[in-house]
Formats: structure tokens, C-alpha cells, sequence
């Protein structure tokens, strides 16, 4: 007769452990942590260039950039003026905390007082994996159906900032953002939103000014 | 496509558990998964097969998977209902709810195995 053997654990529980200990050690250097995640072509690599510049001066800024493949967004992004690692899945869909403790690994983060982790362009695998973040941010656009936080929940329930881009378009397309908001609040009251468009600036100053400050009540939480 | 990931975790913590129960061969292992978990159960099941026929400790072994249904509890009626394609609406009041009490899980609930005791014993 076969045992039968109680598990009772969590799939990914090897990657939650992991980013505990991740969220630890980021603590430890005194990192705030952002994980930003879209569907390709929303403009996380543009909203992170716009950011770092905004807050040259005032926010350190460290970038480690997910890809399936090739290195032009970390090179736009290191000529923006932030340090940046690249890491390039070959395929995989998702980023997971062991992948980001070793790209940490290649970083000077002496420096820094945000990393900001941009995850693979796609809404439904990243929701799934813990990279040890403080916060997690989604990013939607005007030129995308307004039905994304209905189609994927799970993004928008384990957010806690949605942004949604690109509003210089809105006059061009048929885009609810009333009803995307809506939606999205449904699904999480808690989230925070900003509306903004990389293009003409739009937006920015109230995104880079709310990071900011919650950048260093993160870091100041962890002193305490 | 993150199915052969979720494939890659299972292997990894029913192997770990197989060996500290010295299982000689691992039958059957059951998972709960949620309907809103964004897996797709088919890609699953072919993975893991494909995983585990790698690894005589778990070649052949059955994956039977419970799947979960996605129920939230509306806010203003306060009736559970299931959710439709993702989209929490409560079929009563119209209204959306952001109280998902089932649906998302990844969970492993057990597994049977065969230890040289169990075969002596056959």
C-alpha cells in the first residue's frame, strides 16, 4: 500500500522564501524596492527614464531590467543616468527573487535609495511571483482595451499603484478611463492612481513627488 | 507559459519530500489549483510529465489536480456568488467586489509514495 504524505504548502513556496529573505537583505543596504509591471508596450521603460531624470538630485535610482531578450532597455535607461543590471530571461515569462538576488549581485547599491525592478512585459505570469518589492506597480495605456483590470484581476488585486499612460492620446481613441479606474477600484480600493502621459510630462511631477516620498518612508520604516 | 515553472517548484518540493521519507517511488500527487491562478491545468499536467519522467523517483507519477472555483462575496448582498470570466460582478446587485474568497490558489495538498517497507509489505 502506498503512504500518503501531507504536504500542505504553497507551489511557489521556495520563491516566497526567497523574497523574504530578498526584502531583508534590500532593507539591510537600505533599498526601497519597486516592482513595475505592464503588457509590452505600455511605456514602463519611458515612465522610468522620465522618472529618473525628474529625480536626479534627490533619489538615487538603481534599475534592474527584465527581458526576454536584448539590452536596449537598459541602455536607454542607463543613459537616462541610473545604474542598471539586464537580465534576460531567454524565454521565461516572469521574473522570480532568486534572479533578482543575483542580479543584485552585480550592482553597486551603495549608492542608491530606490531600485526599481521592471519585470517582463506581460499581465498575468509576474502577478504570481514575490520579488521581495515594497511596492508593485501596474502600468496601463490609453492605446490598450479599457478592459485590463476586469481581464486581469490578479494584477490589479496584488498592486498598490496602477498608472496609466499615454493621455495624450485619449482624444484618438475609445478609451473609458472612468471605466478603467472603476474597474480597477473594484477589484482593489486601496490602489493608488495617476494619470499620466510620458510624452508631454503630464502627470509626472505628482508620480515622482508621491515616489519620492514613499521611497523615504520606506527606508525610514526600517531605520526605525 | 510560467506553467513549466510552476511544473519546475512542484518537482523540487515533492522530491525533497519524497527523499526525507525515503520514497522509492512517488504514486500520485494532488494540487489544488485555483480557476483564477492563471494556470492553464493542461500545460501543467504536460510539464510535469515531462519534468518527471527525467527522475525515476517520480517517472510516471499521477497528478490529479482539484480545480478551485473563483467566488467572491458581494458587499452589498453579502450572498457568495461565482465569479464569470474574471470579472467580479455580483449577478444580483450589479455590483463589484473586491472580496475573492476562493480562486486563486497554488497549493500542494499531498502526495502517496512507496518506501521499501511499503513494497516488503506487499
Amino acid at each position: 500500500m502506498p503512504t500518503k504524505v501531507t504536504i500542505a504548502q504553497h507551489i511557489l513556496a521556495a520563491n516566497e522564501a526567497s523574497a523574504q529573505e530578498l526584502r531583508q537583505e534590500l532593507g539591510a543596504r537600505g533599498l526601497a524596492t519597486i516592482n513595475v509591471m505592464s503588457a509590452p508596450g505600455a511605456g514602463k521603460t519611458t515612465l522610468l527614464e522620465q522618472t529618473i531624470r525628474r529625480l536626479h538630485g534627490q533619489l538615487a535610482i538603481a534599475v534592474i531590467e527584465g527581458d526576454i531578450e536584448t539590452s536596449n532597455d537598459a541602455e536607454r535607461i542607463e543613459a537616462a543616468g541610473a545604474q542598471t543590471v539586464q537580465i534576460n530571461t531567454r524565454g521565461a515569462c516572469h521574473l522570480e527573487a532568486h534572479m533578482i538576488r543575483s542580479a543584485l549581485e552585480q550592482l553597486d547599491v551603495g549608492q542608491a535609495d530606490l531600485l526599481v525592478i521592471e519585470n517582463i512585459g506581460n499581465l498575468v505570469c509576474p502577478a504570481t511571483w514575490d520579488l521581495g518589492e515594497d511596492l508593485r506597480v501596474v502600468v496601463v495605456s490609453t492605446s490598450e482595451g479599457d478592459d485590463k483590470p476586469a481581464k486581469y484581476p490578479q494584477m490589479f488585486a496584488t498592486a498598490q499603484v496602477m498608472i496609466v499612460n499615454k493621455l495624450d492620446l485619449l482624444p484618438y481613441v475609445d478609451y473609458d478611463l472612468a471605466k478603467v479606474k472603476r474597474e480597477a477600484l473594484a477589484i482593489n480600493p486601496q490602489l493608488h492612481i495617476f494619470e499620466v502621459s510620458c510624452r508631454t510630462g503630464a502627470g509626472l511631477d505628482t508620480w515622482c513627488a508621491w515616489l519620492c516620498a514613499f521611497a523615504h518612508s520606506a527606508l525610514q520604516e526600517r531605520t526605525r | 507559459m510560467h506553467e513549466l515553472a510552476i511544473a519546475q517548484s512542484i518537482v523540487e518540493v515533492v522530491t525533497t519530500r519524497a527523499r526525507e521519507c525515503q520514497a522509492t517511488h512517488v504514486k500520485l500527487v494532488r494540487l489544488q489549483i485555483g480557476e483564477a491562478s492563471g494556470i492553464m491545468t493542461d500545460s501543467l499536467a504536460f510539464s510535469f510529465e515531462m519534468l518527471t519522467s527525467l527522475d525515476p523517483l517520480l517517472d510516471g507519477t499521477q497528478l490529479l489536480i482539484e480545480s478551485i472555483p473563483h467566488v467572491a462575496r458581494c458587499g452589498a448582498c453579502a450572498q457568495e456568488f461565482a465569479i464569470v470570466n474574471l470579472v467580479p460582478l455580483c449577478p444580483i446587485c450589479q455590483q463589484w467586489s473586491g472580496d475573492v474568497i476562493s480562486g486563486t490558489e497554488l497549493q500542494i495538498q499531498e502526495m502517496e509514495i512507496e518506501t521499501a517497507l511499503s513494497v516488503m509489505e506487499e
